[in-house]
């Protein structure tokens, strides 16, 4: 039932851009598709749209080929924001919506609703141009909802947003799912997913790093951290010696440790208590998916492997 | 949803767009003026003619044995129609205005001080010929001079036959022309001989078509490849890719701008016709009711405007195809004037061959140019051309279409291919093994 990817391949000339990706998505689920740079995330998005062709693989929703849907069932926000430029803000949002068979007049009070709730009711007649980048992403956003698809794919849908327009648009994921949508997006920005997706894949150079619903994904790695603050933090040679335990992040307000697969954080805690000193803190979590990714996959590369060149390739 | 209505929805938003512009606005009523100003030119200039140089010419006559008044005929013969081919009637008019004077020496004055161009005397000689001088300031090579002296043998003429006893009645059927005509050698044979007036502007008619066609296309299939581009180039294409597909995008695209075309042929067509139609009215108030009328184009008959239409339609179709998968290809403007340079070449040579053809260049009735005729990228310039020569018979025009039709779904297909993988291709621009490929596997 779920957007299953199985045994992607794909490759540009020289350059193997997915070597037998696999993952799924469940149904009304906010799915992170983490990677760097050119890992293959937008060729992915696009195999998964029907817009490129897969060398090798399927992409199926519910059990059928995602090209034999309705063009309506998705909704897509690509990583280069595509407005026209000369074209009045409603009026594009009017035209997108309708190639998606909404009828005029719907698409129009919708787009106005829209618009309202991104605070952006005053650039409706506006040319797109003249609006800034954060701006006419949110218009991106809702050219890419204003059909109510059922599956969302979205390339990076938080970059050039200030806080407060992140804080907007993570409302309207959120309640998407809410009413049953699927939203799939690729960021390389860890903690927006950390916080927002229900599970997560991580990829890198075209293959299939992790998956799974980001609570396991985090646990994967078998180690837990524990964030610690006592009295007396001046000496913390103890707690190198106690066994499975390394600090990691010696600090000011607290120290923070991972206790490995074998060891238990409530030695830790005994521990402490047993040198007299009063815990001020303890706390017991997960690592955080930046932990895990750079495990993992090594630092993130900010090297330019763009993807939108990457399909460049065929010209060869 | 249905193919149709992203066709018409793509289509929608191009026509709109492009109609709502200013270049497109300015573009087209400048256009409009100039045509109607074309159309009404003969009046303009007859209008100025008649009022601005008026040439007063004052004559005297010094013999009182004239048997017919010489102002009434130098009238005529100075201010005879030029007779130049097209020429509107009335267009060709001298401006002089004759009148007598009873006094020679204060004409001559009023010549000096300017009331007078010109004054002529005629006076008798004693061996009974007439005598002509024309006291003037003017060369006397000049016009007025030269039109003069041709009256003035007239008028000597006229003079001598009257004096052998020829009545002037018995002049005038002297004087009818002689029937003479230009026939064409074949037997029932007849359609107007080559360089006849009839034949001159028909064939001028074709000329001007086959110019608005090669305009049309070359013009508008430029715009369809750029608006193509910009897609590209703002990346709108990713997004609406993935609403339609690229045969719809395509499709409303070259029906967008083809009508936009329509919308600016067509006003350019109905104001010219209209002002073609309403010149005599006009010339009537302007120039006061003796002016003549004037006539639609010699040739323009219904069946030429069906011709040109579906002509022009049908190879505006054909080009705009390929020019939108030409556009495809590359993601910046500047990379366009490149891309489309095949489709450029093969309207300009089908262009030129028809310019030839019309004008004579090239033998319109040889054999190679009937199979030329047919041929799908050059027949919409050069069968209107041989239409109006009268050379096309019905097969050929019905061939050519089939023809025509049939390379535009070929055209469909393949450019619907390249233009289905082109347009997710960024940065170099593909060699033509690519194209080829692409055309092949389509995506």
């Amino acid at each position: 039932m779920s957007l299953a990817i199985t045994n992607l391949k794909k490759r540009f000339g020289d350059v193997q851009a997915l070597d037998g990706i696999s993952f799924s998505v469940a149904p009304g689920e906010v799915f992170g598709f983490l990677g760097a740079n050119g890992a293959g995330k937008t060729t992915t998005m696009r195999i998964a749209l029907g817009l490129l062709r897969a060398d090798e693989g399927s992409v199926t929703w519910q059990d059928r080929p995602t090209r034999s849907w309705p063009r309506r069932t998705w909704g897509y926000l690509p990583e280069e924001r595509g407005l026209y430029g000369r074209m009045p803000v409603l009026d594009q949002l009017v035209f997108y919506a309708s190639l998606y068979g909404v009828p005029r007049d719907r698409a129009r009070r919708d787009a106005l609703h829209w618009l309202a709730r991104f605070r952006i009711s005053e650039y409706a007649d506006r040319r797109a141009e003249t609006l800034s980048k954060g701006n006419q992403q949110k218009v991106q956003f809702i050219a890419t909802i204003l059909h109510d698809p059922d599956v969302v794919l979205m390339d990076e849908p938080f970059a050039a947003l200030d806080p407060v327009n992140v804080a907007l648009l993570k409302a309207a994921v959120l309640e998407m799912r809410d009413r049953g949508r699927t939203l799939v997006f690729s960021t390389h920005q860890l903690d927006m997913a950390e916080e927002l997706c229900d599970s997560v894949a991580i990829i890198d150079r075209g293959r299939l790093v992790t998956e799974g619903p980001t609570r396991e994904v985090k646990r994967s790695a078998g180690r837990q951290v524990v964030r610690l603050a006592t009295s007396d933090d001046h000496d913390l040679s103890w707690l190198d010696e106690l066994p499975h335990v390394k600090v990691t992040r010696p600090g000011r307000d607290y120290t923070e440790l991972h206790v490995d697969a074998d060891g238990d954080p409530q030695t830790v805690l005994r521990a402490a208590m047993g040198r007299g000193e009063s815990v001020l803190q303890f706390e017991v979590a997960d690592p955080s998916l930046e932990e895990i990714f750079v495990e993992r996959v090594g630092a993130i590369d900010t090297t330019e492997r763009t993807l939108a060149a990457a399909p460049a390739e065929v010209a060869r | 949803m249905s193919d149709i209505a992203n066709v018409i929805t793509v289509a929608r938003r191009e026509f709109l767009t492009r109609i709502r512009t200013r270049t497109f606005v300015f573009g087209t009523v400048l256009l409009l003026a100039g045509v109607v100003a074309i159309a009404f030119v003969p009046i303009i200039v007859q209008y100025l003619e008649g009022n601005g140089t008026e040439e007063k010419v004052a004559v005297w006559v010094g013999t009182p044995d004239l048997a017919t008044d010489p102002v009434p005929t130098l009238d005529a013969l100075l201010n005879a129609p030029t007779g130049m081919p097209g020429a509107v009637p009335g267009a060709g008019a001298g401006g002089f205005a004759v009148s007598s004077v009873p006094d020679l020496g204060s004409a001559r004055e009023a010549v000096t001080a300017g009331t007078y161009v010109a004054v002529l005397g005629i006076e008798r000689d004693q061996g009974g010929e007439l005598e002509f001088t024309l006291y003037t300031n003017e060369r006397a090579t000049g016009r007025t001079s030269q039109l003069v002296q041709q009256a003035s043998n007239a008028v000597t003429i006229a003079d001598r036959l009257e004096r052998l006893g020829v009545t002037p009645a018995d002049q005038a059927s002297l004087f009818a022309p002689a029937s003479y005509e230009v026939a064409w050698p074949e037997p029932g044979r007849t359609d107007p001989p080559e360089g006849s007036l009839e034949a001159g502007s028909s064939y001028l008619l074709g000329f001007g078509m086959t110019i608005l066609i090669f305009m049309m296309i070359v013009l508008y299939g430029n715009w369809v490849a750029a608006s193509v581009v910009e897609e590209k180039s703002s990346r709108v294409m990713e997004v609406i890719l993935n609403a339609a597909t690229p045969f719809q995008l395509m499709a409303g695209k070259v029906l967008g701008v083809g009508s936009v075309a329509l919308v600016q042929f067509g006003a350019i067509l109905v104001a010219g016709v209209a002002a073609l139609l309403l010149q005599g009215r006009v010339a009537e108030l302007v120039l006061g009711p003796a002016a003549g009328g004037v006539d639609l184009p010699e040739g323009l008959t219904i069946g030429m405007l069906l011709a040109f239409v579906a002509y022009g339609v049908l190879g505006f179709l054909l080009y705009a195809v390929l020019y939108a998968a030409a556009g495809s290809l590359v993601s910046r403007q500047e990379d366009v004037a490149q891309v489309v340079m095949p489709m450029a070449l093969l309207s300009t040579a089908g262009y030129i061959i028809a310019v030839y053809a019309s004008t004579g260049l090239l033998d319109i009735r040889a054999g190679w140019m009937v199979l030329l005729a047919l041929v799908p990228f050059i027949s919409p310039f050069l069968i209107l051309s041989r239409i109006v020569a009268g050379e096309v018979a019905p097969w050929e025009i019905a061939a050519s279409l089939v023809l025509l039709v049939g390379a535009i779904v070929v055209a469909l297909w393949i450019a619907a291919r390249i233009y289905a993988a082109g347009v997710l291709i960024y940065g170099q621009r593909p060699s033509l093994r690519t194209i080829w490929r692409l055309a092949r596997t389509g995506m």
